[in-house]
């Protein structure tokens, strides 16, 4: 049995170690005892940050919201004396949105962006939104109008509760990406407070290298969504004589050189269902309209990107295949402003609803 | 006579023994032996039957016993005080020939076959074991019918003797194992068996196991079927069950009886039982991961609900959960003892005082209620009482882990207890193996 | 009896418990395009030596490597098998020091690291302690429970990828192989030779069949190709290459809304966490077998714990992450001479005494 009394005997060394161990509860701090921030907004006042924070309560079954705010030189500074002056301990895990004022967009987002990737005490899925109205009235609109206790806000963006084509949906790492990449830049949407409801979306901003650069509207953002094969169900567009629901889109693209400049051919095919008509218009008219609709709509985006060379589109990864590294380092400023877009839409009317309609 | 003399003394001291006159086809003997566990009139009346068949010779008795006992030499009077401890009846004859030995009628002093009380069967015989040891056996034997079976008889103990029987299937059963277990009984046949602990420590097992190196069944379905796969099924004298040796893992999730459904079914309960298991185990070391040390990995909703579960609750996460556990280990505890008539009633309050109250008073949260709850019955889902408690154990291990480490230390925790598990071993088969023990395996 | 399962099982998940967190980063720093290139070469070099050291243990079989060796003579197995040693207890002490780091790092930012440390070290010291066979079953029950988690994570993690971020496929660098000597490349062979040293220790106790090893092998090229190009097809190469650990930050990006946990890369670090614990069992195992075999009064029990002990007090030493890196330099030319010279020594012994052998008949 010596083998066996040796064995227990070290492994009561190993336990009585653990002991000791086990006065140190380091980590422990129940969930009660921390408050758990869901949006930050951050804007420049002056020389210094100001960060807004909507913290969600729950007390005995009935849900409060606040909204701390703090200022000071970097965001982890501020963080801290919020926590000095609360009574719980402030964790950023389980923030869902950040907010951006717009004059810190245009300064660039890299630095901001950068520290939460490291820190990596925010989660790399936090959804970055900008606005270009007072952030304190939004906070306000937020916890004011909360559908759900609070926690309702990011089913704005959630995919499987309240999102709709017209929203983009871009996270941390999105932006992080964009800001290494040559060849993709981002949309991130611009929410601004609702009349009726707590957010309203305006459109988005175009971020180029971190920095914002431009604006497109909220058509131009599905028109993106479909591209970017997000998706773009449920959206229901109107047109001179009939209004039609959006059911699928397919896209196929052909990338070449024609000497040194970029050509994209691409086709887009819209799959829609007929839901209103005014008069009583025919299936082509429907079809042309649209067709007419949308090109020109990807024309003027295409255009206005185009020209903050910015590539949200992220066409350039579609050349990665024929260029070089190096060269496409100088993707952006030199191929991009050349390329040429073409692009063909082309409707189907999947079917024309419960009424019957003319050819 | 020396050893009437011896026994009358010994009568004096052990008032059970009788000393009885009886004439034996016209022979005066004496009669010997426990009136507490031999019935005497029959004997007697058996005797006479018997003795009616014998021919008259010169030395009748001699002729007696070779049809109905053996001979003990009128010197050897510890045989014979043994032989009366045991139950059998001694004929002292009045001249000096040897006495006679022999097995008598003995009184009903075990009950009939009734049906299993730790186990529950839905689809299968409900005959179970009882005390007596030859009664086990037949039943046993009735439910195997092979040729191949084998019986091994021992008497172990010295100062408190008790018979132990081991059988097994010949051509089935690993060799090395069965070597090594008779070999181990063999040298340890002097030590006292009360009891399972001391089994245990006769067949060489450590004490400190948190898993029992026998499984223990009242039915004959499951050991017949253990017999069947290699096993060696062993029965004590008194205890109502059979002792399956060598116990593996695959013995908590996989019961015999669930052979009575069909394979899609039989699959898809031990599925659920693997499930209750890895449930009971893990369940209260992560809630008290994720509430007090990680509480990131929640979604909101969740963390939200729980945080407003535990809204006023004074003490960290850890305490009330070893708490809630010592409490419902108490009343796990106490309920095997409850007779029958205060059963319900305790039910009824430990239900309300735990359910509704201790919330109502904000010294626990009810999220916790509910998974303590889900724990406990989660621990029952195993076969066998005696598997249930050593997972209940475990799990406090793992608590503690998760409790200093987090998440970390739920993982680490599994990973402990699966090193323990995988470093038993019962005379060569480990604990891990799976269910065929049969020649080659060998983990 | 025939214990190859096991063997598999254990080979494959102590592969799996190095590769995810340093590979990718080695592999991408040292690239900007074509690391399938790198990986196939690294893949390739692995599956040679695999071969070449289990023809050489075909040779010795059933003995174990120490003593083959000491057939030979035994100041020639101490000369080359010191240095596995000294490798060994470098090893240890780089992995429990690496890994403690990035759980601190990743979620336990108040713990200690010295408790971090202490707690992967008893755990696998503990299991040392229990003896290989236990080590090896112990290897298939976790391997069972975590694999729901792994597999999970692993379907998920295709969620974000972009496949057209594989191109340029191929540029000058990747095509020339001159990054074959790079610092980067060379620390990559961390991931290719922790695990397949034991297969020459484990003979005499775990009997196994040498070419269902080797079959199994070619699964882990999969593994590799995954754990590099996850987080390239999701970040692009220019920003991946910024990411310290990029596998773990790829699968921070997935977003599952239909679990009721948040942050799945948790459960993936920690079942990684939990087969790096066995393989350090085995290690120390392994590391005790050699110390016991050159002093041969010490307990099995007794040099686990010193070696233990050991370890803890240099980890304790370690200041920084980038001592652990230099550490990790250090280690990777004692790791080459350990990866190409033991197997091709294994072989000519093998050899030698295949041709004695022959010519004696």
């Amino acid at each position: 049995m010596n083998k066996t009394s040796t064995l227990y005997l070290a492994r009561m060394l190993l336990a009585s170690g653990m002991l000791a161990v086990l006065c140190g509860c380091w980590n422990i701090k129940d969930i009660n005892h921390r408050a758990l921030p869901i949006a930050m907004g951050l804007e420049e006042t002056g020389d210094e940050l100001q960060i807004y924070l909507l913290i969600p309560f729950n007390d005995k079954n009935k849900q409060n919201t606040v909204i701390v705010s703090e200022s000071g030189n970097t965001i982890n500074e501020i963080i801290d004396r919020i926590n000095k002056n609360i009574e719980m301990q402030i964790d950023l895990l389980h923030l869902k949105i950040i907010v951006f004022e717009r004059s810190i967009a245009e300064q660039g987002l890299n630095d901001s962006i950068a520290s939460f990737m490291r820190a990596g005490d925010v989660s790399a899925k936090t959804i970055v939104t900008i606005t270009d109205q007072n952030l304190k009235l939004l906070f306000e609109r937020m916890k004011s109008s909360t559908m759900e206790e609070g926690i309702g806000i990011y089913n704005f963006f959630e995919k499987n509760a309240g999102w709709s084509p017209h929203l983009a949906q871009t996270r941390i790492w999105h932006v992080f990406r964009s800001a290494h990449s040559h060849t993709k830049d981002v949309p991130v949407p611009l929410i601004n407070p609702g009349h009726t409801t707590a957010l309203a979306s305006t459109g988005s901003a175009v971020l180029r290298h971190g920095k914002m650069v431009g604006k497109i509207t909220s058509d131009e953002t599905l028109m993106f969504n479909a591209f970017a094969g997000a998706g773009s169900q449920g959206k229901i567009e109107v047109m001179d004589h009939a209004a039609v629901l959006i059911v699928g889109d397919t896209l196929t693209h052909r990338a070449s050189f024609e000497g040194n400049t970029p050509v994209l051919n691409s086709k887009l095919t819209l799959k829609v269902t007929i839901i209103e008509t005014k008069g009583s218009p025919t299936a082509t008219l429907i079809k042309q309209e649209l067709e007419e609709l949308w090109t020109y709509r990807y024309q003027q985006m295409f255009r206005k990107i185009q020209s903050v060379h910015a590539d949200i589109l992220g066409l350039g990864q579609l050349f990665r295949s024929k260029l070089s590294m190096d060269r496409l380092d100088r993707w952006r400023d030199e191929y991009y402003p050349r390329l040429k877009f073409n692009l063909k839409v082309k409707a189907v009317i999947q079917n024309e609803g419960l009424l019957k309609m003319k050819e | 006579m020396e050893l009437l003399e011896q026994l009358r003394s010994r009568q004096r001291q052990d008032s059970d023994m009788f000393i009885h006159r009886f004439s034996l086809v016209h022979y005066p003997v004496t009669l010997v032996g426990a009136a507490s566990l031999i019935d005497l009139p029959q004997t007697m009346k058996l005797l006479q039957l018997q003795a009616q068949n014998i021919v008259t010779s010169e030395q009748p008795l001699l002729a007696l016993s070779g049809g109905i006992g053996e001979f003990i030499s009128q010197d050897d009077i510890p045989q014979v005080i043994e032989a009366i401890s045991e139950g059998k009846l001694i004929i002292v004859p009045d001249n000096a020939d040897p006495c006679v030995k022999l097995t008598p009628i003995s009184r009903t002093l075990s009950r009939s076959i009734e049906a299993p009380i730790t186990e529950n069967v839905l689809r299968g015989g409900i005959s179970a074991f009882i005390e007596d040891l030859d009664t086990n056996i037949g039943i046993l034997k009735k439910q195997t019918i092979s040729d191949r079976l084998r019986v091994h008889t021992y008497w172990l103990g010295s100062k408190q003797r008790r018979k132990a029987t081991l059988l097994y299937i010949d051509g089935v059963v690993n060799g090395s194992f069965l070597q090594r277990l008779q070999r181990a009984i063999e040298s340890h046949q002097t030590k006292d068996v009360p009891d399972l602990q001391a089994l245990n420590a006769m067949l060489g097992f450590t004490k400190w196991a948190l898993v029992t190196r026998f499984n223990t069944t009242e039915l004959p379905d499951s050991a017949s079927y253990a017999l069947g796969q290699g096993k060696v099924v062993m029965f004590l004298d008194r205890l109502p069950f059979a002792l399956i040796l060598p116990s593996v893992v695959v013995d908590m999730f996989a019961s015999d009886n669930d052979r009575s459904y069909p394979s899609f079914f039989m699959y898809a309960i031990r599925l659920l039982r693997i499930i209750g298991l890895l449930t009971n185990m893990l369940m209260p070391g992560l809630y008290v991961a994720l509430v007090s040390v990680n509480p990131d990995v929640l979604r909101i909703e969740i963390a939200m609900s729980i945080a407003g579960s535990r809204v006023g609750v004074p003490y960290p996460a850890m305490v009330e959960t070893i708490l809630l556990l010592v409490i419902l280990e108490l009343i796990l505890e106490a309920s095997i003892r409850l007779p029958k008539s205060i059963g319900p009633t305790i039910t009824m309050v430990g239900g309300i005082i735990l359910g509704e109250a201790v919330v109502e008073a904000r010294l626990v949260s009810n999220v916790l209620i509910i998974i303590l709850a889900a724990t406990t019955i989660a621990s029952f889902t195993v076969i066998g009482f005696h598997n249930a408690i050593s997972i209940r154990i475990s799990k406090y291990l793992i608590l503690i882990l998760s409790s200093i480490f987090g998440v970390l230390g739920l993982f680490a925790g599994m990973v402990v207890i699966s090193a323990y598990l995988a470093s038993i071993t019962s005379f060569g088969i480990p604990y891990l193996s799976s269910s065929r023990v049969k020649e080659q395996s060998d983990g | 009896m025939d214990k190859s399962l096991q063997v598999i099982v254990v080979y494959l998940l102590t592969h799996v418990g190095l590769i995810f967190f340093m590979y990718p980063t080695d592999i991408i720093e040292t690239l900007e395009a074509g690391h399938w290139i790198a990986v196939l070469l690294g893949f390739a070099i692995h599956i040679a030596l695999l071969t070449v050291y289990l023809r050489g243990l075909k040779y010795g079989a059933p003995n174990n490597i120490i003593d083959i060796f000491k057939d030979v003579g035994r100041w020639f197995a101490m000369v080359i098998l010191f240095p596995v040693a000294l490798y060994f207890t470098m090893m240890i002490i780089i992995t429990v020091r690496a890994y403690s780091e990035i759980v601190t790092l990743i979620f336990l930012d108040s713990t200690p690291l010295w408790a971090i440390m202490a707690l992967i070290l008893f755990v696998s010291s503990l299991m040392a302690m229990y003896g290989v066979e236990s080590i090896f079953r112990t290897g298939l029950l976790v391997a069972l429970l975590f694999s729901p988690a792994l597999l999970l994570v692993f379907s998920l993690a295709f969620q974000n990828v972009e496949f057209l971020y594989w191109f340029p496929m191929i540029d000058e660098r990747s095509a020339t192989f001159s990054y074959v000597f790079s610092k980067p490349y060379l620390l990559s062979f961390f991931a290719f030779t922790g695990g397949f040293l034991f297969l020459g220790f484990i003979p005499s106790y775990i009997p196994y069949k040498p070419r269902k090893v080797l079959i199994a092998s070619t699964a882990l090229l999969p593994l590799f190709l995954i754990s590099v190009y996850v987080p390239l097809l999701t970040f692009g190469p220019s920003a991946a290459s910024a990411l310290q650990f990029p596998f773990i930050s790829a699968v921070d990006t997935v977003n599952v809304s239909w679990l009721m946990f948040d942050r799945v890369t948790l459960f993936f670090l920690l079942s990684l966490v939990g087969f790096s614990m066995i393989f350090l069992s085995l290690v120390i195992w392994k590391t005790s077998l050699l110390v016991r075999s050159a002093f041969k009064f010490m307990s099995h029990i007794v040099t686990v714990l010193a070696i233990t002990a050991v370890i803890f007090l240099i980890c304790l030493y370690i200041p920084d992450w980038q001592s652990v890196e230099r550490l990790l330099w250090w280690n990777t030319i004692l790791r080459l001479y350990v990866m190409f010279v033991i197997p091709i020594t294994t072989l000519a012994v093998g050899l030698l005494r295949h041709r004695k052998g022959a010519n004696l008949t």
